[in-house]
């Protein structure tokens, strides 16, 4: 049985796509899409925020794998000011990893949005021998570790500084196996 | 709930209408330490009110607090000015914090006004012992600068005003201008703290890195009287005009625990099961407040004529 998803650390967003309006409470923004897909919310946004206020600081990275989005990130905020914010628009798993990069630096959760333009690729993270398993997987699929071999069942828990679900030996206690 | 004997070890009343109190255990020993921003709530007569611990807070013999003479509260700080005199004993509860500094932060902005001052000196001195970035403004009034001189041998990055204009033009360049990664901490007045949060979130400052230290509520009004049913014993009777239904449960006696009685603290909370409730207090988040269950007795009330309370 499946717990209501809001009383559990995987965000809605990474449950079903969306798109959220843009943060329109800051004074700078730093926009990541990640691939052709995100384009319609990066856009969006960008309309939103220029709307609000047609000098705003808006910076767009469009971008297509986690190192160039982390350094986008890393780049904007080393010169940032209290009011920035960062929205990320791209598959789940990817705002999953950048929003973790984001946490680790010290982004609050007020100042991030995320809108997600698909979620059936999850990385899984072993609670046995720690290792990343990224697949087309649901929540309470089962799947074999790419590390170690054990069949891992995708828990509904999101590690938010890792940026993946968490995944544990679903036949441990099986009589027999192998 | 425990409590502390203490001591009144000296007192200064070194600027006007602000009395310093330096309180110890009788025997001189060690008093709990507490976190920065931490109060102390002293036992004053009737009433108990909280104090901000100025003194240093790792395993201190002293606890040090700097008390405002209020003329319209609840008798608290004019019974400490005009009652307490050295060697005379107080019980305080130990001490407590919601205003602690936030360990992450790249930079401290402690901005305070008046009596508000008391807060930010034990953060001054944690940032000091700890080496942590501060920026400190601090508006008073002319010949109440209160901590001043203690302040400057803790940090070089003081501003200090007198007049509301000049201060409020700092403070917007302040807050416009912090490097990503600064919370900001406030404490003074109610209505200094309303314009302060209000100035910050206009320059784009989220609620996560915003820190208040309430004294408590202005003046209520005495709001209108409501019915209270509880649901366990049937009990129905009036709240009137002027009374709080924490007087009115008490007056019927319902031991309800509490402290501040001004919807700070959180003691006197409740669980309401049925009406429309008027809430006053500071310390519901909004969604506790939406949810409509729970209420702090000693300052909400009915928002209709009738409350339902799970008692």
């Amino acid at each position: 049985m499946k717990p209501d998803l809001e009383t559990t650390s995987v965000p809605a967003w990474a449950a079903a796509t969306s798109q959220p309006d843009a943060d329109l409470s800051g004074r700078a923004w730093t926009v990541v899409g990640f691939g052709d897909d995100a384009e319609p919310i990066v856009s969006a946004w960008r309309t939103q925020i220029l709307g609000h206020n047609a000098h705003a600081a808006v910076v767009v990275h469009r971008v297509d794998d986690d190192e160039a989005a982390a350094q986008a990130v890393d780049a904007d905020l080393a010169g940032a000011l209290v009011g920035w914010r960062l929205m990320i628009a791209g598959p789940a798993d990817a705002c999953l990893r950048l929003r973790a990069h984001a946490l680790r630096i010290g982004v609050g959760d007020d100042e991030i949005v995320v809108g997600s333009t698909a979620v059936g690729t999850r990385d899984v993270l072993c609670a046995h021998c720690q290792a990343r398993t990224r697949a087309e997987v649901g929540i309470e699929d089962v799947l074999p570790c790419a590390g170690c071999g054990r069949n891992l069942l995708v828990y509904y828990h999101v590690s938010r500084l890792k940026g993946a679900y968490l995944g544990f030996m679903v036949d441990a206690e099986l009589v027999g196996a192998p | 709930m425990t409590t502390l004997e203490l001591t009144v070890r000296a007192v200064d009343d070194g600027f006007p209408g602000i009395r310093t109190l330096t309180l110890a255990r009788p025997d001189g020993g060690m008093l709990p330490s507490f976190t920065p921003g931490s109060h102390l709530v002293i036992e004053c007569g009737s009433s108990a009110n909280a104090y901000s611990l100025t003194s240093d807070s790792v395993a201190p013999r002293e606890y040090v607090v700097s008390v405002l003479e209020c003329p319209d509260g609840s008798g608290g700080s004019r019974w400490i000015h005009h009652e307490l005199a050295v060697g005379d004993s107080v019980v305080a509860r130990p001490p407590r914090s919601a205003f602690s500094p936030i360990l992450r932060a790249r930079r401290h902005l402690l901005v305070a006004a008046g009596i508000g001052i008391t807060p930010m000196v034990s953060h001054l001195r944690s940032a000091h012992r700890w080496g942590r970035e501060v920026r400190l403004l601090y508006l008073h009034r002319e010949g109440r600068g209160v901590y001043i001189d203690e302040i400057k041998a803790m940090t070089d990055y003081m501003q200090t005003f007198t007049e509301r204009r000049t201060f409020l033009h700092e403070l917007s360049s302040a807050l416009a201008d912090q490097p990503f990664g600064t919370h900001l901490y406030v404490c003074g007045p109610a209505g200094f703290m309303d314009d302060t949060v209000a100035l910050a979130a206009g320059l784009g400052w989220p609620p996560s890195r915003i820190h208040l230290e309430r004294f408590g509520i202005d003046a209520l009004d005495p709001g209108e009287p409501f019915e209270v049913t509880l649901t366990d014993s049937g009990d129905t009777f009036v709240v009137d005009s002027g009374v709080s239904l924490l007087e009115a449960l008490h007056a019927r006696g319902h031991d309800i625990p509490n402290l501040c009685r001004q919807g700070v603290c959180g003691e006197c909370r409740i669980p309401v099961a049925g009406g429309e409730i008027l809430h006053r207090d500071l310390f519901l988040t909004d969604a506790d407040k939406a949810a409509g269950d729970t209420m702090m007795s000693c300052v909400s009330r009915a928002c209709g004529d009738r409350l339902e309370l799970a008692l």
